[in-house]
C-alpha cells in the first residue's frame, strides 16, 4: 500500500507503543535468563530503530540522531543508519509543484528558466531538484509538508519511550539535544545563513562552497548554486590515487579544524553525504543543516587541554582541565582518578591518538573506528549514569572528529597534523 | 453592437471577482446582484443576463475555477510523464490554489452546502462536467498507456473522483494547520490509498471487498463534514446509483 506515512500521533503512538510492549518483553527475558547484556542492548537498540522505521519520515532521522547521540549502538547499526537517509518518502511530481508554489509564489515552470521535477538526490528530510535559471544551474532542495509540525509529536513519544527503558539513565539531553537539532535541520532559512557565513568565512583553497539564492529559498525551500562532483562512495568505487586520498582526508581534517579555531563554528554532521570530491582535487561542502558555534571560554579549555594531552602531562593537571570543562566533577582525588582512568582516559588516548605524531596514516590503523566505538561501548557499560555530566560541545566535536576519522579509515589516507598544530599553538 | 466571445468572457469574470468580494465582506445572503453590478462597473440588466439568480453565480464561479486550473496544468510541459496519481494531485492542489485567495468565500459556500438550506448538494453536481471529463482523459491516456488495467465501474470512477474532491474540499474548508499543510498531507496520503487501489488489481479480484473498502471510509469521512443529513444522504444515493449501477 504505497508508502504512506502512519499519520496523527495515535497511529505513530501505536507503532512506538508496540516497540515498548517488545523491549519490555526483552527486559523481562533478560531477566529470567540473566543473559549476555551486550547481546541485549542490541536487541533492544533494534527494536527501537525497527519502530522508527515503520514510522518513517522525521522518525528516521530521529533514529539516525539516536545512533549518533547513545553511543553505545554497535557498530552494525552505522550501516542501517547510512541505508535509511533514503528511507524518506519522496515526493511526487504534483507535491513538488505545490511546494514551489506555496513556498516561493511561483510554480516552478515560473520560479526558474527549467526545473527537473524528478529529484536527482536524496536530503535529510527532503530532496534535490536541478533546475537552471539565468543561464545558471542550481539545486533546490524542497522539504516535505508537515515535518516541523510531527517532530513534535515523535519526540515526546520517544522521550516517553526511552524514559522507561533507558534503564536509570538520564536520557532528557539526548532528547533534547536532537530535537533541537532537528529544528535546525528542518530551518532552511537558518540553513541559508550558515552557508553564507561558511562560504564567506571558510576560506580555503580547494573548498568549495554553494552559493545561496536567497530570493529562489524559503523555510522550506533552499535554492543553492549547483556543484557537480561524485560522492563519498562513487570517488572511493573509481580507485582514486593514493595522493588523491591523502590530498582530501587532509582537506577535511585541515578544514575542520580551521572552522572550529578561526571561525568557531563547525560543520557537525560528518555524514559523507556532505561532502562532494569535484574535479581537480576541490571539495565541495554541501547540508548546512548541522552547524554548531562554540564558546570562546570552551575553545580556550578544549585547547588548553588538548595542548597538555599531547604533552603528556600527568593525569592530575589533565583532570583539573576536565573539570573546569565540566566533564569531570570535582570531588575526592581518588574517585576522580578512577573515574579518569576508567571512562576518560580511554576515550582521549582515542581522540589524541592520530594528532600526536606528524603524520597518522589510517591505512595501517584499518580498526581505528572499531576501535572508537568498541572503546565507547565499553566505557558506556561501566559508567551508564555518567552521560550526562558530559560537556555538550567537547561532545559535539568528538563525535564528529571520530566520523570523519571514521571516513579517513575507509580511504585508506594518511594525513599530516602539522597545520592543525601549529592552529592549536596559535589559538589564545 | 455585437459583443465578442472574449469580451463576453472577461466581464463575467470581473463580474465574478466582485461578487466574491462582496459576499466575503457582507455574506451571502446580504450580497444583492445591484450592488455587485455597481461593484463590477456593469447595468443591473447585464448582470441578470449573465447570472439571473446569486445560485447561478455560485456554480459559474466553480466552472471559472476548473477552466482556470486546467489552463494551468496546461502550461505543465512535461504533464505527460506525471503519474496518474500525480496528475490527478495536480489537478486538485492547483484548484485548492485558486481557491485560497477567495478562501472566505468558499468557507460560506461549503457552510451552505453542508450545514444550512441555502444550497442544493445536488446543484453542485451541474458544475463538474469539465472536472469529470478532464479526470475521464487523465483515466483513459492511463489505461491505453497501460499505467493501470481497466478498473471495473471505469465509467464511475471520475464521479467518484468529483466526490472525493468535494471531501477534500470540505477538509481545507476546517483545516487550520500552518499553510494548510494537513490538506497536503491528506490529499497526498489519500491518493496513495487509492492509487494503491487503482494498481493493485483489488478491485477486479474482489469487486465487492474493494468497494465496501472504498465506500465505507469514503462515506464515514463524508459523514464528519456533513451536520446535514440531506446533502448526506444525498451524497450516499449518489455514491449508490455510482456502486449499484
Amino acid at each position: 500500500m504505497d508508502n504512506a506515512l502512519p499519520t496523527g500521533k495515535l497511529s505513530r503512538g501505536k507503532v512506538v507503543g508496540k516497540a515498548l510492549l517488545k523491549i519490555g518483553a526483552k527486559k523481562t527475558k533478560r531477566f529470567v535468563t540473566n543473559g549476555d547484556k551486550t547481546q541485549n542492548h542490541e536487541e533492544i537498540a533494534d527494536i527501537i530503530f525497527d519502530a522508527l522505521g515503520a514510522l518513517k519520515g522525521v522518525s528516521v532521522k530521529i533514529a539516525q540522531q539516536i545512533a549518533l547521540g547513545m553511543p553505545f549502538l554497535p557498530p552494525a547499526y552505522l550501516e542501517k543508519i547510512s541505508k535509511s537517509f533514503n528511507a524518506i518518502p519522496s515526493i511526487n511530481k504534483a507535491l513538488v509543484r505545490k511546494i514551489i508554489k506555496t513556498e516561493l509564489g511561483l510554480y516552478p515552470q515560473d520560479a526558474f528558466d527549467t526545473f527537473e521535477m524528478t529529484a536527482f538526490a536524496a536530503a535529510s528530510l527532503g530532496q534535490v531538484h536541478l533546475a537552471t535559471k539565468d543561464g545558471e544551474r542550481l539545486a533546490v532542495k524542497v522539504q516535505y509538508p508537515g515535518i516541523k509540525k510531527s517532530i513534535e509529536s515523535d519526540m515526546s513519544l520517544i522521550h516517553f519511550g526511552m524514559k522507561r527503558f533507558a534503564k536509570g539513565q538520564n536520557v532528557d539531553h539526548i532528547v533534547g539535544e536532537i530535537e533541537a537539532r532537528l529544528y535546525e535541520e528542518v530551518d532552511y532559512v537558518l540553513e541559508a545563513k550558515n552557508c553564507d557565513f561558511f562560504r564567506e568565512n571558510l576560506q580555503i583553497k580547494n573548498i568549495i562552497i554553494p552559493e545561496v539564492y536567497h530570493d529562489l529559498s524559503s523555510e522550506k525551500v533552499l535554492t543553492t548554486s549547483y556543484l557537480e562532483g561524485l560522492d563519498f562512495d562513487t570517488y572511493l568505487l573509481a580507485n582514486p590515487s593514493q595522493e588523491s586520498r591523502d590530498a582530501y582526508a587532509q582537506l577535511i581534517f585541515d578544514s575542520f579544524f580551521h572552522a572550529l579555531y578561526k571561525l568557531k563554528s563547525i560543520h557537525a554532521d560528518p555524514n559523507p553525504g556532505n561532502f562532494l570530491f569535484m574535479q581537480g582535487g576541490k571539495l565541495g561542502l554541501i547540508d548546512f543543516g548541522c552547524v554548531k558555534k562554540v564558546e570562546d571560554d570552551f575553545l580556550q579549555m578544549y585547547n588548553q587541554l588538548h595542548i597538555n594531552l599531547l604533552q603528556d602531562n600527568d593525569d592530575l593537571s589533565i583532570i583539573q582541565q576536565y573539570i573546569k570543562l565540566g566533564m569531570i566533577e570535582e570531588e575526592g582525588e581518588e574517585k576522580m582518578l578512577k573515574f579518569y582512568t576508567e571512562v576518560i582516559k580511554p576515550l582521549d588516548t582515542l581522540y589524541k591518538e592520530p594528532l600526536v605524531g606528524d603524520s597518522y596514516n589510517f591505512k595501517d590503523n584499518p580498526d581505528f573506528a572499531k576501535r572508537g566505538f568498541e572503546m565507547i561501548f565499553e566505557v558506556q557499560q561501566k559508567q551508564f549514569h555518567s552521560v550526562h555530566k558530559l560537556n555538550e560541545q567537547f561532545l559535539f566535536i568528538n563525535r564528529t572528529l571520530l566520523g570523519y576519522y571514521a571516513l579517513f579509515e575507509k580511504m585508506g589516507a594518511r594525513i599530516e597534523t602539522g597545520y592543525v598544530k601549529k592552529l592549536l599553538k596559535e589559538y589564545r | 453592437m455585437k459583443i465578442t466571445q472574449s469580451a463576453k468572457e472577461k466581464t463575467k469574470i470581473k463580474i465574478l471577482q466582485s461578487a466574491v468580494d462582496l459576499i466575503i465582506e457582507k455574506g451571502f445572503d446580504n450580497a444583492s446582484l445591484r450592488e455587485m453590478a455597481k461593484n463590477a462597473g456593469v447595468s443591473n440588466p447585464t448582470i441578470y443576463n449573465y447570472f439571473p439568480s446569486k445560485e447561478k453565480l455560485l456554480y459559474a464561479y466553480i466552472e471559472q475555477k476548473h477552466k482556470e486550473s486546467i489552463a494551468s496544468i496546461q502550461e505543465i510541459e512535461d504533464f505527460h510523464t506525471y503519474t496518474l496519481r500525480e496528475q490527478l494531485q495536480t489537478l486538485i492542489e492547483t484548484e485548492l490554489e485558486l481557491y485560497l485567495e477567495d478562501r472566505e468565500f468558499i468557507i460560506q459556500i461549503a457552510d451552505m452546502v453542508f450545514h444550512a438550506s441555502g444550497l442544493k448538494m445536488g446543484k453542485l453536481y451541474e458544475t463538474n462536467a469539465l472536472f469529470i471529463d478532464t479526470v475521464d482523459e487523465m483515466l483513459s491516456i492511463a489505461i491505453e498507456a497501460e499505467e493501470i488495467a481497466k478498473p471495473p465501474f471505469r465509467e464511475h470512477i471520475a464521479k467518484l473522483f468529483w466526490d472525493y474532491y468535494i471531501m477534500v474540499v470540505a477538509y481545507w474548508v476546517k483545516d487550520d494547520s500552518e499553510m494548510f499543510e494537513n490538506t497536503t498531507q491528506f490529499i497526498d496520503h489519500s491518493l496513495g490509498l487509492a492509487d494503491a487501489v487503482l494498481h493493485s488489481d483489488i478491485l477486479s479480484k474482489a469487486s465487492d471487498l474493494g468497494m465496501f473498502f472504498f465506500k465505507t471510509h469514503m462515506l464515514n469521512s463524508l459523514q464528519k463534514f456533513a451536520s446535514k443529513k440531506d446533502s448526506f444522504n444525498l451524497i450516499k444515493r449518489k455514491l449508490g446509483d455510482v456502486l449499484h449501477g
